[in-house]
């Protein structure tokens, strides 16, 4: 349940972010998770909703984009998105070191 | 009122990986590697820890940081192996994150440490995405929780440099297929270095030692 703490850190960043553009309200979040984050998305909303009363975020909803787990082999270079966590290269004998999909960002903060 | 669209690209666990590279740096300036234990609940990770503890305690300096929920029940037997242990309860928390292990050293005197042990709170989950600024993370798997462990919870087992396959004696009274775990280990990461072990049998033990040892002394 650490999804708890990432969406009181989420609630910051964006608290913050508006307070320093003079904005009243937020009303959009939105957030890049990679699938290879270890989030569960449904916590971390129902976490979010909870913290976010009685804030400027009140009202404000999560937009969510995942980032597929892409690798890149350590031999031939070539770039596969990885559907399974299989970290050998299907094109030769080399080993894939992860490139995306371990993404936790705040992207933007919509507000008013 | 106007609308306003703030762009941020900020990482969520930024003012967390800030705290981490603090304590790395901190870290390598003392000369402390630091180990970050983990591993289910049950997984037998305080056991492995005073096996392991009996065995360097005259070789190198050990000290221990021990996150619980509540007790303080590892810690008194973390303690009786006759190393320094710094109790962390996170009160239901189910990680350590970097800010608790930033403030449990300032209480230890790094300079007299080589190595510095974390036992994370059992879990297979959280403690993996919280960076504490260790050298490495090792991870505990008990042959009772099954095989199909590494798959399930894949990002501990990536980030992880060491798999320790603990309770290895208790094999042939369960339906754990060994080669299929060591399988998915390794094609989930192909350079995870992987030891069984028993802590009653004493099985890997000497091994499991002997590269704790070589990562102190590198």
């Amino acid at each position: 349940m650490h999804e708890a703490t990432l969406a009181e850190n989420i609630l910051n960043i964006a608290l913050e972010a508006a307070k320093q553009n003079q904005a009243a309200k937020i009303f959009k979040i939105g957030l890049t998770l990679g699938e290879m984050a270890g989030v569960e998305v449904e916590a971390l909303t129902l976490s979010f909703d909870v913290l976010k009363k009685n804030t400027p975020a009140d009202g404000a909803e999560l937009a969510i984009k995942r980032v597929p787990i892409s690798a890149v082999c350590n031999k031939c270079g070539k770039i596969f998105q990885l559907e399974s966590y299989n970290f050998f290269c299907p094109a030769c004998d080399g080993i894939l070191i992860l490139q995306s999909g371990r993404e936790l960002l705040v992207d933007f903060v919509d507000c008013e | 009122m106007i609308k306003l669209e703030i762009k941020l690209m900020k990482n969520i666990l930024g003012a967390n990986d800030e705290i981490a590279a603090l304590n790395r740096k901190l870290f390598a300036e003392r000369g402390v590697v630091v180990m970050n234990l983990m591993g289910s609940p049950g997984s037998g990770k305080t056991t492995l820890l005073e096996k392991t503890l009996v065995r360097l305690v005259d070789k190198i300096k050990i000290a221990v940081i021990e996150g619980d929920l509540f007790t303080a029940k590892d810690a008194e037997r973390i303690e009786r192996a006759g190393v320094e242990v710094i109790q962390i309860n996170t009160a239901g928390g189910c990680h350590l994150d970097a800010a608790m292990i930033q403030k449990a050293c300032t209480s230890l005197d790094l300079n007299a440490i080589d190595l510095l042990i974390v036992e994370n709170v059992g879990n297979l989950v959280c403690p993996a995405e919280f960076d504490i600024g260790e050298n490495f993370k090792a991870v505990v798997l008990s042959i009772t929780e099954g095989d199909d462990k590494p798959l399930k919870y894949p990002l501990i087992f990536k980030e992880s440099e060491v798999t320790l396959l603990n309770k290895i004696d208790l094999l042939p009274f369960t339906n754990f297929d060994l080669r299929s775990a060591r399988e998915d280990l390794i094609t989930l990461h192909p350079t995870i270095k992987i030891f069984e072990t028993s802590c009653t049998g004493g099985t890997g033990l000497e091994d499991w030692c002997t590269w704790l040892l070589q990562k102190v002394a590198r």
